[in-house]
């Protein structure tokens, strides 16, 4: 776990609800950044990690849901923790489904608040990890010529050097060399390690796919 | 001296009838010749109590006489005159009156008239029969009569009209007697002093003989309480002046500032008490009886009336009453005349009918009240329910907020606890933050009011009132607790609400929970009524203007579906819903509350989609004066 103090985002209409949750969360050894609405958040630049989006479901203007759905789209991956000072059903599980990190009630104790924070900000350092490990795993699949990524598709699929041979109508040999060529620019030792990546990159297209994943190559 | 005499000759008219009956009836000679009868006066025919004696006489002699009967009457002003020599030229004149004449019978009405008959017996036919009526059996003693002559005489008890005044007013201590200053006057006077003052004592006797009328009348206005009048006789004064009739009774009756008693039952009516009394009724009838006798030719000296004494008292009721005399007081053998039929039996109908009316009104009114009461009760009843139903409605519409008014409880509620926890972290630190727990510890403070202001407010909402209450205050005000409770019910349905306040203060008397409750009302059917909109579509604007008419005018419109035009009248009906959980009260009662409040309430469509509801309400004028 980084050292590195997170920061968290807090976007709240209410004025003394926002700077109660910024004077506990700072109490709390947090850095803060507090937003009046939704609009002021995403004119401001996300920059630095760790950090988490503490968002008020009902404001005025644009709403939590609505904002998480812009964050969305300019590829936000900041974990969002809905507060809501109603907690009912309908809205839970509305922000669950659009992807919520967590949902608190108000009032919120500072226990749960830590609580989900830390789940949340440890969550988020876990994707960022992970997708620290698909992007270097991109850039070596970029390296790949078209012919080796034809000879990859196939490997991984399982198939035999002289099925591949047949299907891409070169020789036996060559399957081999490019096979080679492979191995030493995804710098794996075993074909088990290419599936791997395969599986990593979203490659194998009859595969369940974890929606997390689904998401990051969409 | 000069000697004045009224000569009077009278044929009765009732003689003339029964002259003429006979003489149809009877044919011979002697039966044609009337029975002359002779009446003498002494004073003039028009003197009481002589007159009213005669008159009694005349008409029972007539009433009863079987033959006609011829009447003379000879008045005489004698008994005011002192010199009977003076008498001659009467004497003579009476005598030319008979001349060829025969007749039967003379009659001298009272003393003086006997006296001076008595006096000249011997020149006035001493062969006619004289009959003296009216005199006093003092003044005509037996012994004066002649063998042709007879006398139907009074018997006058001077001391019974004492003793009646003491009777009637046990409380006198003083009389005063009217009598008068001529001969005959004078001598009743001296009889008065002989016969009742030596037993009066106690009470005072007073005799008015050597007054004039004028200083009578003086007397007897002014006559001590406790004191009465004895009229007795008044035919002329000490100035000479006479008085016929007894005319001057009624002028001393009305003057006098005391009861006025009287002799005799002709002064009854003429403003006397009444009591035993001389009775000239009775006198004159029996001088008729004994004159018929006569004429039939009995002997005059052996006939022998008895005196004609006081019959039972007769008393005049008005007098009574005039001086409070209560009837108790009077013998039990006593007459009352004059009695007044009482207003019972002469405005009978009359009453029976103003009662029944009377009643019948009263009976209407006690209606009419007992209605009015009934009325006021059930008004009162009826504004109670109202109340009531008003208070539901506020409830309702509370509990329908009941979700945002906890949100709204919820922001400081959450604020505090997360300040307070903060706080502790603050103070628990090492050092311990201590200034910066004392900040935290104003802002939870300020957000603790904040709370207890909203729970303040619905507590306003949702007290149980029995009466308005009014009060001024800016209608401003009332939109901007409105807000504080709907906008988040607003926020929450997705509806962008906005306020415009109109500029400067809108100065309203009214129930400002109900005024608010109407709001409340309008901008949740709004809500309700938006909620098919698309998401940001729902938008709705709070309003208040002041009017050119100086009314308030408060606008809540919504961009929903509107109003179907045809139901535009009917939606503040009660029970009126569009709404699948409405009670339809909604709209009812915010027109009950406007009206109530002085003002009116509409709704229409806007141009541009959706509804508006609008309500005017008064300008106070105490503040804006």
């Amino acid at each position: 776990m980084t050292k590195v103090t997170p920061i968290v985002h807090i976007v709240d209409d209410d004025e003394s609800f926002r700077s109660a949750l910024g004077e506990l969360l700072s109490a709390c050894g947090y850095r803060i950044s507090l937003y009046e609405t939704a609009k002021k958040l995403l004119e401001t630049p996300l920059t630095g990690s760790p950090a988490c989006i503490l968002l008020d479901v009902q404001m005025a203007g644009l709403n939590g849901l609505q904002l998480q759905d812009q964050l969305s789209a300019l590829g936000c991956r900041l974990p969002i923790i809905f507060i809501s000072a109603y907690g009912d059903i309908p809205t839970t599980v509305q922000t669950i489904k659009a992807g919520a990190e967590d949902f608190l009630t108000k009032p919120v104790t500072r226990e749960r608040l830590v609580e989900v924070l830390e789940r949340a900000l440890a969550r988020h350092e876990a994707i960022q990890a992970h997708d620290d490990e698909i992007a270097t795993l991109q850039s070596l699949f970029g390296q790949l010529t078209p012919r080796e990524r034809e000879v990859f598709a196939l490997l991984v699929r399982g198939k035999p050097h002289k099925q591949i041979a047949f299907e891409l109508g070169i020789s036996d040999r060559t399957v081999k060399l490019h096979r080679h060529q492979l191995v030493q620019k995804l710098k794996v030792r075993s074909l088990a390690e290419l599936a791997v990546i395969a599986e990593r990159l979203g490659l194998l297209p009859e595969r369940k796919s974890d929606w997390r994943e689904t998401q990051a190559s969409r | 001296m000069f000697v004045r005499a009224i000569l009077e000759m009278r044929w009765t008219r009732a003689a003339l009838a029964c002259v003429a009956a006979l003489i149809l009836v009877t044919t011979g000679a002697s039966a044609a010749e009337p029975r002359r009868v002779l009446l003498i006066h002494a004073f003039g025919h028009a003197y009481s109590p002589w007159s009213d004696m005669a008159g009694s006489f005349r008409a029972d002699l007539v009433k009863k006489s079987g033959e006609p009967i011829d009447l003379y009457e000879v008045s005489l002003d004698t008994a005011r005159i002192q010199n009977p020599r003076e008498e001659a030229p009467f004497v003579e004149y009476i005598r030319t009156l008979f001349l060829g004449r025969k007749l039967d019978l003379i009659v001298p009405v009272g003393a003086p008239a006997a006296f001076f008959v008595q006096r000249h017996r011997s020149e006035l036919f001493p062969a006619t029969p004289m009959m003296v009526v009216g005199a006093d059996q003092r003044r005509i003693p037996k012994a004066s009569l002649s063998e042709n002559d007879t006398a139907v005489l009074l018997d006058l008890d001077l001391p019974a009209y004492l003793r009646n005044i003491l009777r009637v007013l046990p409380q006198t201590t003083e009389v005063a007697i009217v009598v008068g200053n001529s001969p005959v006057e004078r001598y009743w006077t001296s009889q008065f002093v002989r016969e009742v003052v030596p037993t009066a004592d106690p009470v005072k006797i007073s005799f008015l003989n050597d007054l004039t009328f004028d200083e009578m009348l003086k007397r007897a206005a002014a006559m001590p309480p406790h004191s009465a009048i004895l009229w007795f006789l008044l035919s002329e004064d000490a100035a000479g002046v006479p008085y016929s009739e007894d005319r001057a009774l009624d002028t001393m009756s009305k003057a006098a500032s005391v009861p006025v008693f009287g002799m005799g039952d002709y002064q009854l009516g003429r403003g006397i008490i009444g009591g035993p009394l001389m009775q000239t009724q009775a006198l004159g009838q029996q001088a008729a009886d004994v004159a018929l006798r006569i004429l039939k030719g009995e002997k005059p000296s052996a006939l022998n009336p008895p005196y004609v004494v006081f019959g039972a008292p007769i008393y005049d009721w008005r007098e009574l009453r005039r001086w409070g005399i209560s009837e108790t007081r009077l013998s039990s053998d006593s007459i009352v005349q004059f009695r007044e039929p009482g207003v019972w039996r002469q405005y009978r109908w009359q009453i029976i009918a103003i009662a029944g009316i009377l009643l019948a009104q009263a009976a209407v009114i006690t209606g009419l009240f007992l209605e009015r009461r009934r009325r006021q009760v059930a008004e009162l009843e009826l504004r109670h329910r109202l109340m009531e139903v008003i208070h539901l409605n506020r409830t309702a519409v509370a509990g329908a907020l009941s979700a945002s008014v906890a949100h709204e409880l919820n922001q400081p509620l959450g604020a505090i606890q997360s300040y307070a926890e903060a706080a502790l972290l603050y103070l628990n630190a090492d050092p311990p933050n201590v200034t910066r727990a004392q900040q935290i510890l104003a802002n939870i403070l300020r957000d603790d009011q904040r709370a207890s202001k909203i729970i303040t407010h619905l507590r306003g909402l949702l007290k149980k009132r029995v009466e308005s209450e009014m009060q001024e205050f800016d209608f401003n005000d009332v939109i901007s607790d409105t807000v504080q409770i709907v906008g988040p019910e607003a926020l929450k349905k997705g509806v962008d609400l906005s306020v415009h306040n109109a500029n400067g203060a809108l100065p309203v008397r009214g129930d400002r929970i109900q005024l608010q409750q109407v709001i409340m009302n309008l901008a949740m059917n709004g809500i309700d009524a938006m909620q098919g909109c698309g998401p940001g579509q729902g938008k709705m604007s709070i309003k208040t203007s002041l009017t050119e008419d100086s009314a308030v005018e408060v606008s809540v419109a919504d961009s929903g579906s509107g109003i179907p035009p045809d139901r535009l009248n009917k939606i503040f009906d009660p029970f009126y819903t569009t709404k699948g959980h409405g009670t339809g009260l909604g709209l009812s009662i915010a027109r009950t509350i406007v009206e109530t409040n002085g003002g009116r309430i509409w709704a229409e469509n806007r141009p541009g989609g959706g509804a508006m509801f609008c309500f005017t309400l008064p300008v106070s004028k105490a503040i804006t004066a």
